[in-house]
């Protein structure tokens, strides 16, 4: 039995095709993999690198590269605050604080007791003229405040349908701007799987 | 996202920004978007293409500032095989914002570019390589490459013409050093991005091994432009060696934060003031970043400076990617320099060891001068690591930026330096917890 699922493995053997060489398919597989998990694990990413050909280790060494690419349990809903420059000088120490504070963690990549929540602190997201600010689910929050940040997250407190159904897991497959043409992605019965329950994370002593 | 904020109605870029739907083929087209690439994959032959860009002086926007029609003209042209425009849309300066706003103003317009510089090399495919976190830029420009095929403007005969054009999205996932053009080639073929080393050049061995001209993404949106109004007419604008208008994002210490448009020449007084509203109320600015966080500092007292690109070089900084971050005197020069270094030492690929050693050092040296252990040493030992990091010691620009931020805030900030290391204060330290 294969920790990730048949139909997205599946999915990630028909990825190479699409560029002009195989191998430039690993990071969107790795999305694929992260999607359905919520996080990389070892097992997964050994499958990722089979459906493709390619050397475990160097899967791994792929994966560990870049940021967006979790290797432990994360919360459904990630934090991912800015604390470079711009933000700094327009308040942004303040909001890792607050944003610990509502969702009861101590440090980067803890997920809170629920379940629901996880932060971390990035570098530059590109949005200087709205700083602070952070990207929470697929999407930019500007001007944060500390009033902002207790609304984000109470409002992902409530059990909201819409909040239910969202993939648990990261990136590459964001819903489709209201009236856009394309059309939905769907990924067989995936959606209907039901998330898996995470473990609390233990303490890390850095998550550099 | 929150109400844009930067300049719509400019002079170039920024023209047709603020107009409603702008980010539909419909609304673009109405405008006059898409007679740029009719016109060239009708009309118009590679080379009377390049010559057009050649004669509007464009330079890159991405940092580098080289001349775009150079750029695409060392791509060979009788290579047999693909050829690739590859567009930089990582954008992950700190301090630089403008290729987000440009995109989510007007995806259209980078498509356009891409496709029309794609002609212009001999290519045929053109791969936008984004950072993944920009997921409403990526949506919008997915729709929009999408748009444009339906409506038959990239595919096997854009136009009716029997050239084939596609422009295809690639995702990033968080690396800075992907913004670096051959980190972002590796990246791209699916590898960790660490930038290669040169000879040979991306013009040559780029995307795939196969010949490749990296355009950033604000330089490729200004090609349509250029297209319908002329190379000349575009000349018209900037100065002598430096033409045209470019994008600047304003953030930090003032009061209107935004992405402007300017035309290359004005002063940062201008910007800062005029059009960024100046400094809060009671605040003087000391300290302003020219073009990212990668550009040597200037002291406040230099506002009146020029954003000509070649008198910013000849003052030992650079435009480099628009990216102006202002500070002004309720901030610590000290402690902001120390979160610069983090960032480089954080994004480090660990290729080159100068860059991999010094900017961890240099980390580890702030950290103990803002916990008050700092003395003579420490100042000695920051100028050395500086030195180490900089003069071209590594593949690509990551350590010098680093060496740069440091040596440039002890040059014209020695005194906030030393109150620090030598007497363990801070003149700004009653602000340091951001009241």
């Amino acid at each position: 039995m294969s920790t990730l699922s048949s139909h997205l493995l599946d999915e990630i053997k028909e990825l190479p095709a699409k560029y002009p060489q195989p191998r430039s398919a690993v990071m969107p597989a790795l999305d694929l993999a992260q999607e359905e998990l919520g996080h990389l694990t070892p097992e997964a990413m050994s499958e990722v690198a089979g459906a493709l050909q390619l050397d475990p280790g160097y899967v791994e060494g792929v994966a560990t590269f870049y940021t967006l690419f979790h290797l432990q349990p994360v919360g459904r809903h990630r934090f991912y605050i800015c604390t470079n420059l711009s933000c700094m000088l327009r308040g942004a120490e303040d909001i890792v604080d607050r944003v610990k504070g509502a969702i009861g963690v101590r440090e980067p990549g803890e997920v809170s007791k629920d379940g629901l929540f996880s932060y971390e602190e990035v570098e530059c997201l590109g949005a200087c003229e709205y700083a602070p600010v952070c990207r929470l689910d697929h999407r930019y929050e500007v001007d944060l405040t500390r009033a902002k940040i207790d609304l984000l997250v109470n409002n992902r407190r409530l059990p909201r349908k819409h909040i239910k159904s969202r993939p648990a897991a990261d990136v590459t497959t964001p819903r489709p701007l209201p009236g856009s043409a394309g059309p939905p992605r769907t990924r067989g019965g995936r959606q209907s799987k039901p998330a898996p329950r995470r473990p609390a994370r233990p303490p890390k002593e850095s998550d550099g | 996202m929150a109400e844009k904020r930067g300049t719509v109605g400019g002079p170039v870029l920024t023209e047709w920004f603020g107009k409603a739907k702008l980010h539909t083929l419909d609304v673009y087209e109405s405008l006059g978007g898409y007679s740029a690439l009719r016109k060239v994959v009708t009309e118009m032959t590679a080379a009377q293409v390049i010559d057009e860009v050649k004669m509007s002086g464009l330079r890159g926007r991405g940092g580098a500032d080289f001349p775009t029609a150079t750029k695409w003209s060392f791509v060979p042209k009788d290579h047999p095989g693909p050829k690739y425009i590859v567009v930089n849309a990582d954008e992950s300066e700190p301090g630089s914002a403008k290729d987000r706003y440009l995109l989510e103003n007007s995806p259209h317009m980078l498509i356009e570019g891409a496709a029309i510089a794609t002609f212009a090399i001999g290519g045929h495919q053109a791969w936008i390589y984004i950072r993944g976190e920009y997921d409403l830029p990526y949506e919008m420009l997915r729709d929009a490459i999408a748009e444009a095929h339906t409506k038959g403007y990239l595919g096997d005969h854009p136009f009716g013409s029997d050239y084939p054009l596609d422009v295809r999205l690639y995702r990033g996932h968080g690396a800075y050093i992907c913004g670096e053009e051959t980190a972002l080639l590796e990246s791209l073929e699916g590898k960790r991005a660490q930038p290669r080393s040169r000879p040979p050049f991306p013009a040559v061995k780029g995307a795939w091994g196969l010949p490749t001209a990296v355009n950033n993404v604000e330089t490729l949106a200004t090609v349509p432009w250029i297209m319908r109004h002329g190379g000349p007419e575009y000349a018209k604008r900037g100065t002598e060696k430096a033409k045209g208008t470019r994008i600047v994002t304003v953030s930090g210490d003032v009061q209107k934060p935004g992405n402007y448009e300017i035309e290359i020449g004005v002063t940062y007084r201008h910007i800062i003031e005029e059009l960024a509203g100046g400094a809060r109320p009671g605040h003087k600015i000391k300290v302003f970043w020219p073009g990212g966080s990668s550009a040597k500092v200037l002291p406040g007292s230099m506002l009146d400076t020029s954003t000509d690109l070649d008198g910013l070089k000849a003052l030992g900084t650079m435009g480099g990617s628009g990216g102006i971050i202002v500070m002004d005197d309720s901030h610590c020069v000290v402690k902001a320099a120390a979160r610069l270094l983090r960032f480089y030492a954080h994004e480090s690929c660990g290729k080159c060891t100068p860059c991999r050693v010094g900017s961890n050092w240099a980390v580890r040296t702030y950290e103990r001068i803002l916990a008050n252990e700092g003395s003579e040493t420490e100042l000695g030992l920051l100028e050395r690591v500086a030195d180490g990091l900089q003069n071209g010691r590594c593949l690509c620009g990551l350590g010098d930026a680093a060496g740069w931020v440091i040596e440039s805030t002890m040059r014209h900030f020695r005194g906030e330096y030393e109150e620090h290391c030598l007497r363990h204060t801070c003149s700004v330290g009653a602000v340091l917890a951001h009241a």
